[in-house]
């Protein structure tokens, strides 16, 4: 991985093209590698956070990022190449990817056939397969962290949220993924999960493939999961055993779903 | 999934089940109850976009989008002015043009885009063409016309089934009647058994109560194409089929389970540690982590790749003294990770 040469003639190794975004922790800049060749990459620069956000002297998405990554090598996992320092920042370089998936689904002139669909949907299970079995949840999967490069190749991104899974005494938290991604379990408040979270996110990404409009899409987490039931019928504690043992359980109306 | 109701006073179907939506010219809805209210002297403004309206030209709303009405509302009055035929046009393509001329402002007058422009535009066309317009407003179209004469011959053999049905019952009846005739006269005068002459009328009866119903009539007419304007025939089976689709033959996909190098011995599958009792030893999951989706069964599969990975790995003569950590499977150990609590 990353050798330890020094920092200044790194931070110059990249060449800033373009501007390609902004999220909530980081700049996201379009670079030539000029020590390869002029390879394009991704610089993302972290930002520094607050004080309070950054415990540990370094923000933590961007952390968990970097520890995860740099383990992580699929073909349909997005590649960490590098990670410098400069100054007070911290960058990381990745893949570079033409756009993503929420770009394609809101693109009317494009016409998705359902071997589209299907090989997207492949891909991102397979990319999904490799982390599960590496006992890792993404955590925030949606059509907008599914990144496509020229080739056509999709590959998961921004493991921000992704954490190991299978631990019995560790309690994660449940204000994860983008609520119309969300599942009911977390919507209700499970602490402790499983891949089903990945799982119910990956449905709703194929959903949207087909509608090209968001499946579930609700307006609160209480909406999220009328919305839910409303689709897909009310479960009961029969279907669905140990619901009404999550913490933030509430009996919903019986909606009969639609076969 | 959205049920129907008014934007002026919330309510929805849901609970108002009698609740009727209305809509006036300019596309905006409103409840019967509102309208009743807002515009109980005839006329007011609409509580969306102001403009004035009156009460009568409310009606109710057929498409759930209001936006739609607005359209059907605006194409309506258009048609009245642009109404020239296609043998009004020398080539189908300046017809076409016309007609895509139409849709531009039908178009651009429901979604609110140049209305000026758009208006002074009808004013030019009306002025132009104002004796065609007058002339064509009686009227009917080739098109009307057509459908007028449709309706008309289907009303005509309609009539003439209903004839002959009417004729074949008293024909029917009046046969009867002279069976019943006849019999009396046999078994008055006649010298044969009673019971032969019976018999023989009985056959002869079940001959006349053959059922007869419309159906009888066989129908010879062919049902003549039906030709629009824009060339399309519909009703006729021709050999115009769509466009066949070109058949892709592609590689199917093969699914390839994922293989990871653990330098060491293969730890059992998820289905082992449950079968082999691998499970008893770790603690149950809780209901709330069932209802979560974890199982005991993780952890402890988990557990064992942890244990078994690494236990054949011999680190390789390379001039570097550290190992490689990159290949291997990722087995984080749980005091490296961090929480988010």
């Amino acid at each position: 991985m990353a050798t330890h040469s020094g920092t200044a003639d790194r931070s110059s190794r990249y060449e800033k093209i373009d501007f390609l975004g902004e999220g909530q922790f980081a700049t996201v800049y379009k670079a030539k590698d000029t020590a390869n060749g002029g390879k394009i990459v991704a610089v993302k620069k972290i930002k520094l956070g607050q004080r309070s956000e950054a415990k540990d002297g370094i923000n933590r998405t961007a952390l968990r990022e970097i520890k995860l990554l740099q383990e992580l090598s699929h073909e349909n996992i997005i590649g960490l190449l590098d990670v410098f320092g400069h100054k007070s920042n911290i960058s990381l370089v990745f893949d570079f990817m033409d756009t993503d998936l929420e770009v394609i689904i809101k693109d009317n002139n494009l016409v998705l056939t359902p071997a589209h669909i299907k090989s997207l949907t492949i891909m991102t299970l397979q990319g999904l397969e490799y982390l599960h079995d590496n006992w890792i949840l993404h955590r925030d999967l949606k059509p907008n962290n599914l990144l496509i490069n020229g080739q056509g190749i999709l590959k998961l991104g921004d493991f921000g949220l992704a954490k190991y899974f299978g631990s019995p005494n560790r309690a994660y938290t449940h204000q994860v993924v983008t609520r119309w991604y969300r599942c009911p379990e977390l919507l209700f408040g499970a602490r402790i999960y499983g891949i089903g979270v990945d799982m119910w996110a990956i449905g709703c990404i194929l959903a949207e493939l087909l509608l090209r409009v968001p499946f579930l899409a609700g307006d609160s987490d209480l909406d999220q999961l009328s919305k839910i039931f409303q689709a897909l019928g009310t479960p009961t504690e029969e279907q669905w055993p140990g619901m009404t043992a999550l913490p933030d359980y509430v009996e919903f109306k019986k909606f009969p779903g639609t076969q | 999934m959205d049920d129907q109701y008014c934007p002026h006073c919330k309510t929805t179907k849901y609970r108002n089940p009698s609740l009727k939506l209305l809509v006036n010219i300019c596309g905006h809805s409103l409840c019967e109850n509102c309208v009743d209210l807002l515009f109980a002297r005839g006329s007011g403004s609409c509580p969306e976009c102001n403009t004035a309206l009156r009460r009568n030209n409310f009606r109710l709303q057929l498409f759930e989008d209001p936006v739609v009405e607005k359209e059907v509302d605006i194409r309506k009055r258009i048609l009245k002015d642009y109404c020239k035929k296609e043998e009004d046009f020398s080539t189908l393509r300046e017809f076409n043009d016309y007609l895509e001329d139409i849709e531009t402002i039908i178009f651009n007058l429901a979604n609110n885009i140049d209305v000026e422009s758009t208006k002074k535009k009808m004013e030019e066309y009306r002025k132009a063409n104002r004796e065609q317009i007058m002339k064509s407003k009686g009227k009917l179209s080739k098109d009307e016309a057509y459908i007028e004469a449709l309706v008309e011959q289907e009303r005509c053999e309609e009539e003439e089934k209903r004839q002959m049905y009417m004729l074949q019952k008293t024909e029917e009846k009046k046969k009867k009647t002279r069976n019943r005739e006849a019999l009396i006269d046999d078994l008055m005068f006649s010298d044969q058994n009673v019971e032969d002459i019976l018999a023989t009328y009985e056959a002869k009866s079940k001959d006349v109560h053959r059922p007869l119903g419309y159906g009888s009539i066989p129908i010879t007419v062919p049902k003549p194409a039906t030709k629009f304007s824009s060339g399309i025939r519909v009703g006729v089976r021709g050999d115009e089929n769509f466009l066949p689709i070109p058949k892709l033959e592609e590689t199917l996909f093969i699914y390839k389970a994922v293989t990871q190098k653990t330098f060491g011995p293969a730890a059992p599958s998820s289905q082992e540690v449950e079968t082999l009792g691998y499970t008893k030893h770790v603690r149950p999951a809780s209901p709330q982590g069932i209802g979560g989706g974890y199982q005991s069964m993780l952890a402890c599969h988990r557990a064992m790749q942890d244990a078994f990975c690494g236990l054949f790995y011999v680190p390789e003569k390379s001039p570097s003294p550290t190992p490689s950590v990159s290949s291997t499977i990722s087995t984080g150990s749980d005091s490296t990770e961090m929480d988010v609590s």
